[in-house]
């Protein structure tokens, strides 16, 4: 199909629909249908009412489908769980999708249906879906789990019946073996192969009111952001879903750029490592663990399973949130994001550097021009001689929005015993508008030898210079304490070595 | 006393009759009915305002809108006041709102985004007016609804004067949200003549029957409610269902369509009410022992906007505020203040973990000020023989607590856990370590409605010719298990395996005038009725095998009956007797002298072919009780469920955020139908009651409105909070002869146990601040928790 002239997108051929394989069936979506949200369009419109849809903003998990996604650099290609509320159908292109309709075969339950069965793991049955899903997903890659394996993978799944002691019992219950595998069953070469390759063809859907446009390369992105002015990326777009779960109106210009190779790579370069827009945090999180330890267990902390599969990295960035939680470790860590827009000529690419610490005006307001885009965001890896801690400080220890949330970086020289910090930083959510690295406290430590009264002294200066809002999380004065007291926690960790 | 209660065992028990297609997903729930093609999506219009004149309501815009259909205001509403104690509140608000989340227009739309832009197209224009939003400020403005009341006994002043110690505080408790998964819905169809065909998440499909009626405008005849299954009620669904439908079914009635009304999480959680909040203030007098004396509490809660539940919610509470523990001389007052929220309902426990809350508090309040363990003060003041009679004048039966008491101590190993954390605080003190606590606390709930008429059910029960078997009861199948236990007893009274039983979708047509599924009484009264029920067939059935074993089979009717040839076989008087001279077992009818036996499938189809009976209706009262609401005495309920937890919980010095490291519970449930459904009630409700006192919390901002109205933002207890260690057992007990096998209810009464982390927080504070009598809210929120163990680190900001 030949599309000139429109949206600043000329003689390309593109396909018009979105290709995605449900439970082994292969399905072409085109038009309006697309920009609905998964899970209504899977309840709505393919009629598997199996799914349920409870928050509409990724926090419950009953929506929990699985994906398979052969561009992600997993390999080899598995099916993975994420939440069907907040992503579109759009999103979904080049993807093979199974759903609680596709776990059964024929009459036979399978060994992770049986057990939720006998030990009880359902009770009203509309979280189960939900459950069955994140396990199933979870014994893709594991034959057997243990407690705490089990409750990571179901993190993001919420059940208000069970008091989820039975559905732990059920996860231990369960045994597997490669006859029932979902990979195997549903993964076949050749749908896989159909996927890869309707995915070199950049993809463009219009509606009478909106626009979607997921080009191949990067060059068609940024003469698109040229043309739209007000266009919206959609990464994985899981902000995006909640807030148009929420009443808000969409964008009528749509950028993804799930088709542009580049964005998917994760580089490492002495002294720095470049990760890609489309890179989804859970692949981050195994690339960066030798690299980066804390961090990499920091985002255990962090977000669902079912979010961590498709968010990235430069989603969380972009979105600019006071309180988004790899902020503050980006912030001690160098962090830089590559944006990229349109050169003078088309078919041009003009990119830069913002350090992230430029990176945001105020409340989510990022110094970009109107036509820029986050193509990448690197940072550094931590020194051998430094100590870094992240702490996060919630109502809920799991999947929740940080109260106050620090990173702390203390790189240090080590003399007959005695300790010195030579350099360190200081980065804070949840105290201000935008994220903050707090200079005055970073100059005191400068030189000074690591003593309790040390950290006590720089802990109260931080409560002393910031001035948090109060809101539903915690009040100000609870925030500066937290501040006060992270800082103090930190110390008598390192003190203690 | 410890050495006669033991550890029941499961013997097996039955998956939930729902689990093949729950664990499948082809369950279906509301929302999962397929759309029809004219059907109508059905949105709300409501106030952001506490308390608000609606100076203009304009639609028109949003009636503009491509797709939009049509509204309903409370012009629209023939009969516009509903509520299940006072008829108080509006079903759409005309010019005053009186909470933020109040509706005041339904909106109906061809599509769900058609709907979307119609209701961001809607103008309201709202003059604020001041709103009452503390309880303190009810009080001044002496904004109550209904009566104080008062439960007492014996001379609670004279007794206090007398008491060598005394003890003043206040207990401040906030509410929670349901979170039931299925947020609330309905879909209603216009059937022929004006009637309407209700399909509900509802816990009360009778009084949603006849909310939607009034409403509308029709007789009681013209509406059938049905409740197939929900996603989760735990109180939610009581009342507050019944207003949703009549949302739709308006929508419906006016324009001939089916209409479906979905609230999202958001919109649920904002207009629908919470768990009341209680602030309540005590004076408690005991020995140098920590034996109670007297006990003067002034209960107060916050009823939001109108009346819905919260007298009766109130009188629960003051029915628990003594909860295990005997007070010679007591007076309880209760009083519901009119606030501008939500109007606060019904939540698993209703009152009871309130009163209890209460006491539980004051116990540990009295091992500080006798320095004793509160264990100690507990068992102390447990009911027990001589001790046994409640301050209502409700005498104790079957009563297991010191047993239990003493089982759980030894099978927790408290006293050396209580030594080693002992020991740990005083390391944590001196060396910034976290601070840990142990509490272990009991329930003692009263089953039965306090509200006399409500405790009755009605089953019917049909035996099809090929032997299987259909019930339909009031009972509302959410989760609880209800039904599965409910087919057991059908089962099991007819001999039959439990897959010939189908449990019926609940629906008015069938089963009418019925209570809500609620007070955790629904096994009780459903099951009764059903078994009930199935006596009557059972009768008729042996009468006939009797007969049957007098006749040759070859001139039995499934031979003759269609040639006319031999006589029919008509009962007499013998249905009284024959029944127990014939046993129903193994899907057998057997003449207990003779061992004549007969498959129960034809002995099904002869009664058929003989014209008798094969269907019956049962209903059934609670027997026994007798409660003066006014007077405050009397026999409130049928019996108590008890039970006891230890928890046992680490708070971070650093951020007040808790964990709970382990808690083991122990219930007596009597004999438990299906054991693997009420211990899954157990761990149930101990987490949802965890959450409730732990992570949940309600914030409103200075309209009024609810912030915290999503998962987002509302924390409820995820798989990470499971405490790490989780012990759940029940005790065997045959002594519950009052009620239906045995049994006794599990629905809310293991929710109160989660009272003992809440208590163990306080002990774990209160051991790092020097043993101090320190209150503490709930839920303890991390923010709560660090002020009460650190007040010193906000006084030096």
């Amino acid at each position: 199909m030949d599309f000139s002239d429109s949206h600043g997108i000329k003689g390309v051929h593109m396909r018009d629909y979105c290709l995605i394989y449900l439970n082994g069936l292969r399905k072409e979506v085109r038009g309006p249908e697309t920009l609905l949200m998964l899970g209504d369009w899977l309840r709505k419109e393919a009629g598997l009412t199996g799914t349920k849809i409870v928050c509409a903003e990724g926090d419950c998990g009953a929506c929990t489908v699985l994906r398979a996604f052969p561009k992600f650099k997993e390999s080899p290609l598995v099916f993975e769980a994420m939440n069907s509320c907040i992503a579109t159908v759009a999103q979904m292109d080049g993807s093979h999708l199974v759903t609680v309709e596709g776990i059964q075969r024929g009459n036979e339950l399978s060994p992770v249906q049986k057990a939720m069965r006998e030990c009880h793991g359902s009770q009203c049955g509309f979280c189960t879906p939900g459950f069955i899903m994140a396990l199933s997903g979870a014994f893709e890659k594991h034959k057997q789990l243990s407690a705490k394996t089990a409750q990571n993978y179901l993190t993001g799944n919420l059940c208000r019946c069970t008091g989820y002691q039975p559905i732990i019992d059920a996860a231990l219950a369960t045994q597997t073996s490669s006859s029932h595998s979902l990979s195997q069953r549903y993964l076949k070469p050749d749908f896989t192969a159909d996927l890869i390759s309707a995915q070199t063809k950049s993809l463009l859907i219009t509606t009478q009111t909106h626009t979607f446009f997921a080009p191949a390369s990067l060059s068609e992105a940024v003469a698109f952001t040229n043309e739209n002015p007000g266009f919206r990326v959609l990464g994985a777009a899981t902000d995006f879903g909640v807030q148009t779960n929420k009443g808000k109106p969409i964008p009528k210009a749509l950028l993804s750029l799930h088709l542009i190779p580049d964005l998917y790579e994760i580089q490492e370069t002495p002294g720095c490592i470049t990760v890609g827009a489309r890179v989804p945090l859970a692949e981050l999180r195994r690339a960066v663990s030798s690299t980066n330890p804390e961090f990499s267990k920091f985002l255990d902390l962090f977000a669902s399973p079912q979010i961590k599969n498709v968010a990235t990295l430069v989603g969380n960035i972009a979105n600019a949130s006071p309180i988004g939680d790899t902020l503050p470790f980006l912030l001690i860590s160098d962090g830089q994001v590559h944006v990229a827009s349109q050169g003078p000529k088309n078919g041009t690419i003009e990119k830069r550097l913002i350090p992230l610490t430029e990176l945001y005006l105020g409340y989510k307001s990022l110094s970009l021009k109107p036509n820029e885009i986050i193509t990448h965001v690197s940072f550094r890896p931590h020194l051998k001689n430094e100590i870094v801690r992240l702490y996060k400080s919630s109502q809920r220890k799991d999947l929740d929005i940080s109260t106050v949330s620090g990173a702390f970086s203390l790189v240090t020289t080590q003399d007959k015993g005695i300790i010195k910090v030579q350099e360190a930083r200081i980065a804070l959510g949840g105290v201000a508008a935008t994220p903050i690295r707090v200079p005055a406290a970073e100059l005191a430590l400068k030189q000074q030898i690591m003593t309790p009264q040390l950290f006590q002294d720089v802990a109260q200066l931080l409560a002393n210079s910031v001035k948090p809002q109060s809101d539903l999380r915690g009040s100000q004065q609870y925030r500066k304490v937290l501040v006060k007291n992270l800082f103090k926690k930190f110390g008598d960790e390192v003190l203690r070595g | 006393m410890a050495d006669s209660l033991h550890t029941l065992k499961d013997s097996g028990s039955a998956s939930h009759d729902s689990s093949w297609t729950h664990v499948t997903g082809r369950s279906e729930y509301v929302d999962d009915r397929p759309l029809l093609k004219h059907e109508l999506w059905c949105g709300l219009v409501f106030s952001p305002y506490a308390h608000a004149k609606m100076k203009t309501l304009n639609l028109n815009f949003a009636l503009k809108v491509p797709g939009v259909v049509a509204a309903v205001t409370a012009q629209d509403v023939v009969h516009n006041h509903w509520g299940t104690i006072f008829q108080d509140q509006p079903i759409l608000a005309t010019e005053e709102v009186q909470y933020a989340g109040e509706v005041v227009a339904v909106l109906a739309a061809e599509t769900k985004s058609a709907l979307a832009e119609g209701l961001r197209a809607v103008e309201v224009k709202w003059e604020k007016l001041p709103a009452i939003k503390t309880i303190d400020e009810a009080i001044t403005q002496k904004s109550f609804i209904g009566e104080q009341r008062t439960i007492a006994r014996g001379n609670v002043e004279e007794a206090l004067k007398n008491s060598p110690h005394k003890l003043k505080g206040v207990v401040q408790i906030q509410g929670a949200d349901h979170f039931y998964l299925e947020s609330q819905a309905a879909v209603v169809y216009p059937k022929e003549d004006g009637q309407l065909e209700v399909h509900s998440s509802t816990q009360h499909p009778t009084e949603t029957q006849h909310v939607v009626a009034k409403a509308c405008g029709l007789a009681f005849k013209d509406v059938v409610c049905i409740a197939k299954r929900l996603g989760g009620g735990f109180g939610g669904k009581e009342s507050q269902a019944a207003p949703i439908a009549a949302y739709a079914a308006l929508i419906s009635q006016k324009t001939g369509r089916p209409a479906r009304l979905v609230l999202t999480k958001d919109d649920d959680m904002i207009i629908t009410g919470k768990r009341n909040p209680f602030q309540i203030h005590y004076e408690v007098g005991f020995t140098s022992e920590g034996k109670l004396m007297a006990l003067d509490a002034q209960l107060f809660s916050d009823g939001g906007a109108y009346a819905d539940l919260s007298t009766a919610i109130m009188e629960r509470a003051m029915l628990h505020s003594d909860n295990a523990y005997y007070v010679a001389h007591m007076r309880v007052k209760g009083q519901v203040c009119k606030l501008n929220y939500h109007p606060h309902t019904a939540f698993r426990g209703f009152g009871g973990p309130k009163g209890v809350a209460l006491i539980e508090s004051i116990m540990e309040d009295i091992a500080r000020a006798t320095q004793k363990d509160a264990l100690d003060i507990r068992k102390l003041n447990c009911y027990k023989p001589g001790e046994d009679t409640t301050h209502y004048g409700q005498a104790l039966e079957n009563n297991l607590l010191p047993g239990l008491f003493e089982k759980l101590e030894n099978d927790c190993d408290y006293r050396a856990r209580r030594t080693e954390i002992q020991k740990w605080n005083q390391k944590a003190l001196l060396e910034s370590g976290n601070p840990r606590g142990l509490s272990l606390t009991a329930v003692k709930f009263g089953i039965s409605f306090t509200t006399k008429f409500l405790n009755q059910g009605n089953a019917l029960v049909i035996v099809h010719t090929d032997g299987s078997v259909q019930v339909s009861t009031g009972a509302v199948e959410m989760g609880q298990g209800v039904n599965t236990r409910i087919a057991t007893i059908v089962a099991e009274e007819l001999g039959l395996p439990i897959s010939s039983v189908r449990m019926m979708p609940t629906t008015t047509e069938k089963n009418a005038n019925t209570s809500p599924t609620a007070a955790s009484s629904g096994t009780d009264i459903n099951g009764a009725a059903a078994q009930k029920a199935c006596l009557e067939i059972k009768k008729r059935l042996a009468a006939l095998a009797l007969r049957l074993e007098t006749i040759p089979k070859e001139s039995w009717a499934y031979k003759t009956a269609g040639l006319g040839t031999m006589p029919e076989v008509v009962l007499g008087n013998d249905i009284e007797t024959a029944l127990s001279e014939v046993s129903f077992h193994n899907s057998h009818v057997q003449i207990r002298k003779t061992s004549f036996s007969i498959p129960f499938v034809e002995l099904v189809r002869e009664a058929y072919l003989n014209r008798i009976s094969l269907s019956e209706y049962g209903h059934f009262r609670i027997p026994h009780l007798g409660f003066d609401k006014i007077k405050g005495q009397g026999r409130a309920f049928l019996y108590f469920t008890q039970g006891v937890a230890a928890s046992e919980v680490e708070i971070d010095r650093w951020t007040g955020e808790v964990k709970v490291r382990r808690v083991d519970i122990l219930m007596d449930l009597g004999r438990p139908i299906n054991y693997g459904l009420d211990l899954g009630q157990v761990t149930g409700g101990f987490i949802q009651g965890m959450g409730w006192v732990t992570t949940e919390n309600l914030v409103y901002n200075d309209d009024g409105f609810l912030l915290s109205h999503s998962p987002s933002t509302y924390k409820i207890p995820s798989i990470q909070d499971t405490p790490r260690i989780f012990n759940a057992n029940l005790v065997h007990n045959d002594g519950n002869t009052v009620n239906v096998k045995g049994t006794k209810a599990v629905g809310e009464p293991p929710l109160l146990l989660c009272l003992s982390v809440w208590t163990a927080i306080r002990d774990a504070i209160m051991s790092f601040r020097g043993n101090q009598v320190i209150p503490l809210a709930i839920p303890a929120t991390a923010e709560r928790v660090l002020r009460a163990l650190s007040p010193e680190d906000f006084s030096s900001l």
